[in-house]
């Protein structure tokens, strides 16, 4: 009797069959391959002003329907990246089960039948007699690293060995992985941020604000089951992250790469912030300089270098550094000063009273004097300081009036018995940091790992199979070597052919 | 310095090799061959040397970097692995018959650099680029590039075999008429500004796509339309190189750009962008000459050839066996990238234009490896992916810096 099919058996097996098809795989990569174009040749998420400068009105009316401004993310784009997903879940667990069964099942011996569907073969006639045959065919197998198995019969025996077996997993590591990439971005979209925070030097914040709030958060709230910890204040505009502890800067700084000259060219070597991370108590727990490509990680939420601006009429106060002549180990004492103020020093019994501060200063070699310049957006090249350093309390006329600046080698030259360097002009500009939570990036990284494996095993790999069989046919003993690789062929038929001579000689 | 040296040396005995290569398959003798192999031995030695003295140098100033960071670096690093991975099949397969193919390819991309000019000095890393990621991320992107670099020469001596008819002379004027049609309306929009020009550059893009699209899928068949485009490609690499070539003798000698000026926005300035119009005719001409001499020379080529190429069956597993190399080390390359990003900025991609297309041409050569489970897709097929993924490897490399804008700076002919 046939066997009826309900029709949503027959409508399920259906979809089925449309969703393990290579040829949809093709169509679908063709298709992500030219979507992906548009993104490129339109500049993704840019101010609407720009877009009407570059379009017309109309034109920009329909990109933006299309969502062409933010294409990556339109509903279609992630449909396409859905239905990517399904054919390749569908087709992995489509074949999986066969190459299962091949893998696990032992291998038959070879029959005049199944012979026609293996690809090499040779079927010599030997004449020193089945048991020097068998021996020699051991011996040839053994050489090469083939583990056999016997089968015997009436007048014949079978060796049968198969080497690489593991290279059919290859291709399903290297599937797997695209999936585990696809579920990492998932988690990292659903319980993960992207935030910003501009931390003036000096202090501190226990939020940052967010670029896009998690999903999750989102999805709780809306349906009333958990309140988002995200604030929404008025005020500021954009929604805020409770980071749960305090992050302070207590600098940022900008290294210039030196030019042959000695001095500092214009081109940045290193951005760098020194951030701290106090608990909520207040109980400093712990610091590090960050750089770009050296971020900071707390509690899953990391902190990088990404950008710095000046706080608009902040005045910084001034570091230096106090060390006596005679003792070059010690770390001396660090003063504060603010620009037009002074400070008194007991250690070394002097009042210093610093004059100004410039963002770039430079010293004549001949003369020693030192000429100011304006940098762009005033960028610290090479900060200098001028000072005026006055006996005990101060009163009366300066000793002398040094010029400090950062590229000063460790001694500069100074009158008395200690040295005034430059430590830092802090309290003007803010560090831009990127925050980032990333829970679901380990199953990303993994899926890299097994994305970088799959398909070296699938390539380099080869499952061959190879079947001797030594026959006695009226009297004539009859040897048949059979092989199969389902890759690498040319180089099997090297090996199989050197085996075949082996064994014959 | 005396890597740069070094450098002229590898790179006369490169043109040496290219010249050996071709007469060995003119004349057929074996010395040759083995001067050949020797030679391109030989200069790849003297360019490892250099790349590792260039390396050294930058230690001596005290900027201490990989010496893969600028254009020129990634130029040479890329003939160095193309030259690499060719002496590889040439002993691996035992044929000296690609070297006229490949080693033009290295040849080329450094003349190229010499011909532009483009500057080789060691300049210090701004602090994105220092990062150990750098090293990995663009050694092993170029390798790849390298692989499917000797793919595609090879795919082209596929297709070249594979065609046994030109085809009727319509398909030739059918290309010519296209450019002839194409240029002028590209011209006229461009002059409407930026928005027509723009939407000229898309309206080709999609016919191009089309026309590619169109080879994939029933091209095969139409071996008339392969052939033109065979004719194309080889129009496309030779027409490219020597624009750009006059381009930066003309930028570099008469109108000497301004400090920090990008190249970019001269590009084909002192041919088929040209103020004067004659210039332009001209230049399209010689385009048109260039092609309808390869489309009607092609078959003449190929009877030269045809004793000398290996069987079909060979080219295309070679071409399989570079890409099958070639695909492995792309995707590490671009998850180099991606973590590389993610420890510098906290997002691991950010479809950024150099990052997109780097994964359109790994979603092409992706369509090749699975093209062969789809029945009835074979041999020319294969080739004209292949070919088609190649000429989105150079649109990532050199194409997006120059058309497009991005985070990967380091590309630009600036
Ligand atoms: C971007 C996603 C994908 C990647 C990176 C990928 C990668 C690979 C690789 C490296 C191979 C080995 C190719 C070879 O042996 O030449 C392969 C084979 C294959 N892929 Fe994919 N693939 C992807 C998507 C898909 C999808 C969506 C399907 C769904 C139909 C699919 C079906 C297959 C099949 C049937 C094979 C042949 C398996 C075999 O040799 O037994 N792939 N894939």
């Amino acid at each position: 009797m046939e066997n009826q099919k309900g029709i949503v058996e027959i409508f399920a097996e259906k979809i089925w069959k449309f969703f393990s098809s290579v040829k949809l795989a093709v169509v679908l990569l063709i298709i992500l391959a030219i979507v992906s174009v548009i993104g490129t040749v339109i500049a993704q998420n840019e101010a609407p002003e720009r877009y009407l400068r570059e379009y017309s009105q109309a034109t920009v009316r329909i990109f933006d329907m299309l969502g062409f401004f933010d294409m990556y993310h339109t509903w279609w784009f992630v449909l396409l990246l859905f239905l990517f997903t399904a054919n390749l879940t569908v087709c992995t667990l489509d074949r999986f089960p066969h190459t299962w069964k091949l893998v696990t099942a032992p291998l038959k011996p070879i029959d005049d039948d199944s012979l026609k569907a293996v690809p090499f073969k040779k079927e010599m006639i030997f004449s020193a007699g089945a048991n020097k045959a068998e021996e020699r065919t051991a011996a040839a197998l053994k050489a090469r690293g083939y583990r056999y198995v016997e089968s015997r019969g009436p007048g014949s025996a079978q060796f049968m060995t198969q080497k690489g077996i593991y290279s059919r997993f290859g291709v399903y590591i290297t599937h797997v992985s695209i999936l585990l990439i696809f579920v990492g971005a998932l988690i990292g979209s659903f319980f993960g941020f992207k935030a910003f925070l501009n931390l003036p030097e000096g202090s501190a914040s226990k939020v940052v604000y967010l670029r896009n709030e998690p999903m999750w958060d989102q999805i709780m709230a809306a349906l009333g089951i958990a309140e988002s910890p995200v604030i929404h204040d008025p005020q500021v505009g954009v929604p805020a992250m409770p980071l749960g502890y305090y992050v302070r800067c207590d600098n940022f700084d900008v290294d210039y790469y030196i030019g042959p000259s000695g001095m500092p060219t214009g081109m940045p070597s290193e951005y760098h912030s020194t951030l701290s991370i106090f608990d909520l108590d207040g109980q400093k727990i712990l610091d590090k300089r960050i750089r770009v490509n050296d971020p900071l990680t707390h509690h899953g939420i990391t902190f990088y270098q990404s950008s710095y601006g000046t706080i608009p009429d902040a005045r910084g106060k001034v570091l230096l550094n106090v060390r006596l002549k005679s003792d070059a180990s010690s770390a001396g004492e660090t003063i504060a000063v603010d620009p037009g103020a002074t400070a008194y020093v007991p250690s070394i019994d002097r009042t210093i009273k610093v004059l100004g501060f410039a963002p770039y200063g430079m010293r004549n070699p001949a003369t020693g004097e030192i000429v100011f310049y304006h940098t762009e957006n005033d960028e610290y090249i090479n900060p200098t300081v001028e000072l005026e350093v006055y006996r005990g309390h101060g009163g009366g006329k300066p000793i002398y009036k040094p010029a400090v600046m950062k590229t000063d080698p460790g001694q500069p030259n100074m009158p008395e018995n200690y040295v005034i360097a430059y430590r830092g002009y802090v309290g003007a500009r803010y560090t831009g940091l990127q925050v980032t939570k990333d829970p679901g990036v380990w199953v990303v990284y993994t899926g890299f790992i097994m994305l970088c494996i799959g398909p070296l095993i699938a390539f380099f790999g080869s499952h061959r199979k190879l079947w001797v069989r030594i026959q006695d046919r009226q009297g004539q003993t009859v040897v048949l070597v059979a092989g199969s690789a389902n890759r690498n062929r040319i180089s099997f038929e090297k090996e199989f052919n050197r085996i075949a001579e082996e064994i014959i000689k | 310095m005396e890597s740069s040296l070094l450098f002229n040396i590898a790179t006369l005995a490169y043109l040496a090799a290219m010249v050996l290569y071709i007469s060995y398959l003119a004349f057929r003798k074996n010395a040759i061959g083995q001067t050949a192999t020797a030679i391109t031995l030989a200069g790849f030695v003297v360019q490892t040397v250099a790349l590792l003295l260039r390396w050294r140098e930058s230690y001596q100033m005290d900027i201490g970097r990989v010496p893969l960071s600028n254009l020129y670096e990634s130029l040479v690093f890329f003939t160095w692995s193309t030259v690499l991975i060719y002496l590889i099949v040439e002993f691996k397969y035992k044929t000296k018959a690609f070297g006229a193919f490949v080693m033009p390819v290295a040849f080329l991309a450094l003349a190229f650099i010499n011909v532009a000019g483009i500057s080789s000095d060691i300049t210090p890393l701004v602090p994105a680029l220092k990062s150990n990621w750098l090293f990995y991320h663009v050694l092993i992107s170029f390798l790849g590039y390298a692989a499917f670099g000797v793919a595609f020469a090879i795919s082209m001596i596929y297709l070249l075999m594979n065609i046994d008819e030109k085809g009727p002379v319509a398909n030739l004027f059918a290309g010519l008429g296209t450019i002839v049609v194409l240029a002028p309306i590209g011209y006229l929009m461009a002059s409407q500004g930026d928005r027509m020009k723009t939407a000229f550059w898309l309206g080709l893009g999609v016919l191009v796509l089309a026309w590619f699209i169109y080879l994939i899928v029933a091209g095969a068949r139409n071996k008339s339309q392969v052939f033109l485009f065979w004719s194309f490609c080889i129009t496309l690499a030779i027409v490219l190189l020597v624009a750009m070539g006059i381009d930066f003798v003309y930028l570099v000698s008469m109108k000497n750009l301004a400090a920090g000026e990008s190249y970019k926005k001269h590009m084909f300035e002192s041919t088929f962008l040209n103020s004067s119009t004659p210039v332009t005719i001209v230049s399209w001409a010689a385009v048109l000459a260039v092609f309808s001499f390869i489309w009607s020379k092609g078959m003449g080529l190929k009877r030269l050839l045809k004793p000398y190429i290996p069987a079909q069956d060979l080219l295309d597993d070679v071409t399989y066996r570079m890409i099958a190399i070639g695909w492995p080390l792309l995707t590490a390359g671009i998850i180099t990238g991606a973590v590389w990003a993610n420890s510098a900025w906290g997002t691991y991609w950010s479809w950024d234009p150099k990052e997109t297309w780097s994964l359109i041409t790994w979603f092409v050569y992706a369509i090749y490896l699975h093209a062969r489970y789809v029945r009835g897709w074979k041999g020319a097929q294969m080739a004209v992916i292949s070919a088609v993924g190649f000429l989105a490897v150079i649109f990532t490399y050199l194409g997006v810096n120059l058309v497009l804008s991005g985070l990967h700076s380091y590309g630009g002919l600036n």
